[in-house]
């Protein structure tokens, strides 16, 4: 069994696997599944925490930031961070299920253990949405970065305006975190706006683009940041319409997604013009885009 | 501080082996197919070794595999919960101290700029940095550039101020000889005995060869002046959708481009419960490079297959390094059969101001 020959070849360098094991930026860390939350048919949350108990206190991420998750003989992938840094040891991704590595991520179970590296990347700049009203608008799994901006906010609500959440999805079946934004419909601290592409017969709430919700509501340019995740195309039209309302570049922040091999800078496989999306981004205000063609 | 120094030629296999008593030595060799590649040295009487020839390698290889092995991989099944575990045991460097000789300056600043790229960058990549730590390099001035080379407009070359150990200058009979960075220092202490003190004529003749070697070289190529054309003006979208035509997307200009290093990682299974996570070249001309899950590529391969790989080099990375991150080694100009090499990217770009005036 090969299996058995490398455990012995390779357990001499178990010595490197420390509880951070910094020296090797490409070794991916074993992080159990607590828990699969079943979104839609195709979007389940996984609920993860290190099984390292070390690494388990010291982790800590932002907003925005990603993870480099390794599924069985599947190799790495880029996955944003849907759950908010709250002071737990478990984190959350929400992924749909779309190509070969995300599918077989929905193959596992509760108790399997994949790798983790990370967290990578620039996060939403926490900082300078305080005071602010807030306009979180999301595209399909574009929901997933903004959940843990939006979950952080509501976290300290009171150091936030007004918090608006406008989401698009291709129809009321594929709405991700449908009991938290149905709970919205009751909470005075958030309006949550839907819409779909095509409604099914029990769907009563508008249908259209996500564009035309940001005509339902009002925002006050010089007191507003808007948070935007979607589809490329969709992130484009949204840019053009919010700055149509008058918002200015620096205050529109999106978050980019790109194949990603290393992470951290280095493969190349994330380049977007001048910048690395791993690295400089994912998430960027309006103006450090200059060209949003190929985004 | 740089000493100047003098060499007999025929010293320097002498010199070599002395330097393989405690070194691994690689240098280029003329194979029996009458190719010239950096190669290891094993039998240094057996090895033919070639200064005179431009290797077709780069140095790349020695620092950054094609492929190597970043871990190993265990998918454990638990029999009792029947839970997966995916563990990585990770994958030790070799470890050896290596003399890389006759390293002309274009391979010299390469190496300055992968490292750059794999250690200066925020992350340190330490498969990259261990090979890296045990290298010196003996250089090999330019005197006579090669057919394609174009150092001199990438500020590379043919001669080096930096970067080097040892630096030979061939003055026929002789090495000129300068030290420059500590490890040079030392072999010239060390090995006393193969070096005499160069003098103020040889220092002369050695300057006056630095000087020829400038007008020697035969392509004529305005990357500075592209560079600035690229800043200046908008994306020549016409010239890279009519090289991305012509593209048959093989990456042999990505791989053997020096400074080329981007990369793959992924899973290669050996059995049920176990496999190697690998990495490998990549190059961003493959329609693959940038695909995301479900099929999804920002890049039109079509028209824009070769964008990437002209602006980097030549916009992004001078806005970022203040220099371009080609070194005018001029390889991708032999492997290129489709011409859609970066000389042939500079001369359009460079034509389109130059039409611009004749309209003026």
């Amino acid at each position: 069994m090969a299996g058995i020959e490398f455990q012995k070849q390779e357990r001499q360098n178990k010595h490197q696997v420390g509880p951070f094991r910094q020296e090797n930026i490409y070794l991916p860390h074993p992080a159990i599944i607590r828990e699969i939350i079943t979104e839609n048919e195709t979007v389940s949350t996984f609920v993860l925490e290190f099984e390292d108990a070390l690494y388990r206190q010291e982790f800590t991420y932002k907003p925005g930031q990603f993870l480099m998750v390794s599924i069985p003989h599947q190799g790495e992938a880029p996955i944003s961070i849907s759950s908010a840094s709250a002071l737990t040891t478990t984190f959350a991704l929400t992924v749909r299920k779309a190509g070969k590595l995300t599918g077989a991520m929905h193959g596992l179970s509760m108790g399997d253990v994949v790798g983790i590296r990370g967290p990578y990347g620039r996060p939403f700049p926490m900082g300078d949405l305080e005071g602010k009203n807030l306009v979180f608008v999301a595209g399909g799994i574009g929901m997933a970065p903004l959940h843990s901006a939006l979950f952080s906010c509501l976290e300290h609500r009171q150091k936030y305006g007004a918090i608006t959440v406008l989401y698009g999805s291709r129809n009321p079946d594929e709405i991700c975190f449908s009991e938290e934004m149905k709970s919205f419909e009751q909470d005075e601290n958030v309006k949550c706006l839907l819409t779909v592409d095509e409604a099914g017969d029990n769907w009563q709430g508008h249908v259209g683009l996500v564009t035309e919700l940001l005509d339902m509501i009002s925002i006050d340019p010089g007191t507003s940041k808007a948070l935007v995740c979607g589809p490329g195309i969709m992130i484009r039209f949204v840019i053009a319409r919010l700055e149509s309302l008058g918002m200015q570049a620096p205050d529109i922040i999106t978050t980019l997604e790109r194949h990603m091999k290393c992470g951290v800078g280095i493969c190349g496989h994330c380049h977007f013009d001048e910048k690395l999306i791993c690295s400089d981004g994912p998430v960027f205000t309006r103006d450090e885009l200059t060209n949003l063609e190929n985004i | 501080m740089t000493g100047r120094y003098l060499l007999a030629k025929d010293h320097l296999v002498p010199l070599l082996r002395k330097i393989a008593k405690s070194n691994r030595l690689v240098a280029p060799v003329l194979n029996e197919y009458g190719d010239t590649l950096f190669s290891h040295i094993t039998d240094l009487d057996s090895a033919a070794i070639d200064l005179a020839h431009q290797p077709q390698n780069s140095l790349k290889s020695f620092f950054f595999p094609q492929t190597e092995k970043l871990s190993t991989y265990l998918v454990e099944k638990s029999p009792k919960t029947g839970n997966v575990r995916y563990n990585f045991y990770p994958h030790t460097v070799e470890n050896q101290p290596t003399a890389y000789v006759g390293v002309r300056s274009c391979d010299m600043f390469a190496v300055m700029y992968t490292d750059m790229t794999f250690l200066h960058n925020g992350e340190r990549d330490n498969y990259y940095q261990k090979r890296r730590d045990n290298a010196f390099f003996i250089t090999l001035a330019c005197n006579h550039p090669f057919p394609n080379c174009f150092c001199n407009a990438t500020r590379s070359g043919p001669f080096l101020e930096l970067g080097y150990d040892l630096q030979l200058t061939d003055l026929g009979d002789r090495y000129f000889v300068e030290t420059g960075r500590s490890r040079g220092m030392k072999i010239v202490e060390q090995m006393g005995q193969f070096f005499k003190p160069a003098s103020e004529a040889d220092r002369r003749e050695q300057f006056q060869l630095a000087l020829e070697a400038r007008g020697l070289f035969q392509r004529n190529v305005h990357v500075e002046l592209a560079s600035k054309i690229l800043q200046e003006q908008d994306e020549p979208v016409g010239i890279i959708s009519e090289l991305s035509s012509r593209c048959q997307d093989c990456a042999g200009c990505a791989y053997v481009c020096p400074t080329c290093t981007c990369f793959n990682i992924a899973d290669l299974p050996l059995d049920e419960e176990s496999g190697e996570r690998i990495r490998s070249w990549d190059a961003c001309t493959f329609a693959g490079f940038s695909k995301m899950a479900g099929d999804h590529n920002p890049v039109q391969c079509e028209s824009q297959r070769v964008r990437k790989r002209f602006l980097h080099k030549l916009l992004h990375d001078v806005a970022k390094h203040g220099r371009p991150s080609c070194v005018g080694c001029g390889r991708c100009v032999d492997i290129c059969f489709g011409g859609v090499d970066i000389i042939s990217f500079v001369d359009r770009v460079v034509k389109t101001i130059d039409h611009c005036r004749d309209v003026d």
